[in-house]
């Protein structure tokens, strides 16, 4: 059972650094240019936030955890994306 | 089944009846009155102090670093009244924080820990309170004595008093951090370990404002978003907290030195 | 299989103390105002931040961002070898957890001595000052968090003590240096 976890984190570890490895390829497609882009901003959030999830689900074992903290998990990611999308945009808007 | 032991008639015991009346027993003749009475002065000493810096004497939230003279002068003369009469009552009542900080470490008393820890705590809290409250005291009251001082003095008293306020965190960054491993390593169960965890959220504020003694302006300036509002409102959970926790441990203080029970839960019903 | 009949059958439980769990949603609270702030300042001054955003090394931040994410797995195997009793492996993969914690301050180290070598400092100009403060406060909670890992080293060592609740609790601590960093680096190294 030790090595089907074990598998699984390395997995799991392999997921996060090609999303890590996501923003190289962003940046690069990007290169030179140094232009502010909403979409660029708000896909590279999403991004962390996708990442965000998958480590409090399975590094802090959210998945096995009661129903209770599943839940808040879920809303503090939502949370935290509402607040940093809503604070970029509130802020392009304002500007 | 045996019959009902009735609990012996003790001077412990509160008596029924309406609230008022408790409360009265419970400063006077309770064997934990003189928690009690610690616990109200400290309840009475920030009920008077957030009013009198926020309405009184109007000097938090604080003004701007990067004022000019005219408006520095301006600022204090619009206070010329509020800023003696509110700070002068501070003074008054400042000795109250002694208390505050005696009930705190009296919880530390009663953990499971060395008194290393109590005695750290007072030690720091009773240094403290100059350079986090009296020097910016003193130095806005100067500055309302003479409104013809010379402006540049003005300017002096004005960066003194919010840089002492602001930027000497340091020693409640300690304090936090004693009281937060006391919390952590105790076996008695005073407090419970998020309490202690909080400690350590308070004590990251305090890092968070230092860099006020770098920036006029900003985020991170004596007046910004981050130092001072943002701190305000973890400080401001945090006060709330800690006055709501010593208020518990006082309801459930045994005077033992034991785990400290947990309070009786009220809706134990008879199968 | 027996493994799989385990698996649905194993109550959920509460990795560690709910009161770590408590500090991680508040301290994230926090770190997500810092953010806030961050943003919405830079959407005042998009040309400027951009500019001095320009001066980072994304391929330092990957690089800190992977040994991180490297940290966190072991982190993770050790709670898991530390729950199947397999306690030297679990000791080794703290030690492992602390090696890459290691290597992610010297990078951190090395590049804020980069930058301030070529003249961005503090104070420098509005991104840096967010730059500095941001990493330098997550620095801090790194700092903390080998503190926390020298908990679990002293929990795991000892058969008198070995509490696993401990132990989760002290990875639950880690994995949130790990994700605010997810966070910051998205913030400052990629964020356009």
């Amino acid at each position: 059972m030790k090595t089907a976890f074990n598998k699984r984190l390395l997995v799991v570890w392999l997921i996060l650094a090609a999303l890590t490895l996501s923003y190289s390829w962003i940046d690069h497609s990007l290169s030179g240019s140094l232009t502010a882009s909403a979409l660029v901003t708000s896909c590279v959030i999403v991004i962390a936030l996708i990442k965000v999830r998958i480590i409090f689900r399975e590094f802090m074992e959210v998945r096995q955890a009661p129903v209770v903290l599943c839940r808040l998990a879920d809303a503090w990611v939502v949370l935290i994306g509402v607040a940093l999308l809503g604070s970029y945009f509130i802020g392009t808007a304002i500007r | 089944m045996s019959a009902v032991i009735t609990p012996p008639e003790s001077a412990a015991t509160p008596p029924a009846g309406p609230l008022h009346q408790r409360i009265v027993w419970h400063l006077s003749r309770s064997p934990k009155r003189e928690l009690w009475l610690a616990w109200a002065t400290m309840l009475v000493f920030y009920n008077m102090f957030f009013p009198i810096f926020f309405i009184v004497a109007q000097v938090q939230p604080p003004p701007q670093p990067t004022w000019d003279h005219a408006m520095q002068v301006h600022w204090f003369n619009e206070r010329h009244l509020g800023i003696p009469l509110g700070l002068g009552i501070i003074f008054a009542i400042g000795g109250m924080n002694s208390i505050n900080n005696a009930l705190i470490a009296y919880s530390m008393r009663r953990m499971s820990i060395t008194r290393v820890f109590g005695y750290s705590y007072l030690i720091i809290y009773a240094l403290s309170a100059i350079p986090g409250l009296y020097l910016l005291c003193i130095a806005l009251i100067v500055g309302t004595l003479r409104p013809e001082r010379n402006p540049e003095a003005i300017e002096w008293l004005y960066d003194f008093a919010f840089l002492s306020f602001d930027g000497t965190m340091g020693v409640f960054l300690i304090g936090s951090l004693i009281w937060m491993v006391a919390i952590l390593i105790d076996k008695n169960r005073v407090f419970p370990k998020w309490f202690g965890y909080l400690n350590l959220c308070n004590a990251l504020t305090e890092l968070v404002v230092a860099p006020c003694w770098i920036f006029r302006r900003g985020v991170l300036a004596w007046n910004g978003q981050i130092a001072w509002w943002l701190d305000m409102v973890v400080f401001g959970v945090y006060q709330v907290t800690f006055i709501v926790m010593l208020f518990q441990m006082i309801r459930r203080e045994d005077f033992g030195t034991g785990p400290l029970p947990d309070l009786p839960r009220k809706k134990k019903v008879a199968a | 299989m027996a493994v799989l009949a385990d698996k649905t059958e194993r109550a959920r439980f509460i990795p560690g103390q709910a009161d770590m769990w408590a500090f991680v949603l508040f301290e994230s609270l926090v770190f997500t105002a810092y953010f806030g702030f961050y943003l919405f300042y830079r959407t005042q001054n998009p040309e400027a931040f951009l500019h001095s955003q320009a001066q980072l090394d994304l391929r330092v931040g990957v690089l800190n961002t992977l040994v991180l994410l490297l940290s966190s797995w072991s982190m993770a195997r050790c709670v898991q070898s530390a729950r199947a009793g397999a306690y030297q492996a679990a000791l080794r993969d703290v030690y492992l957890t602390a090696f890459f914690g290691g290597v992610f301050l010297c990078v951190k180290v090395f590049e804020w001595a980069r930058q301030i070598q070529l003249g961005n400092n503090f104070d420098t100009s509005d991104f840096f000052t967010y730059y500095f403060f941001l990493t330098g406060i997550h620095f801090v909670h790194l700092l903390i968090g080998f503190v926390v890992l020298g908990v679990a080293v002293y929990q795991l060592r000892s058969p008198a003590r070995r509490s696993q609740q401990l132990v989760e609790t002290c990875a639950t601590y880690w994995h949130t240096v790990d994700f605010l960093w997810v966070l910051i680096f998205a913030l400052l190294y990629v964020v356009r």
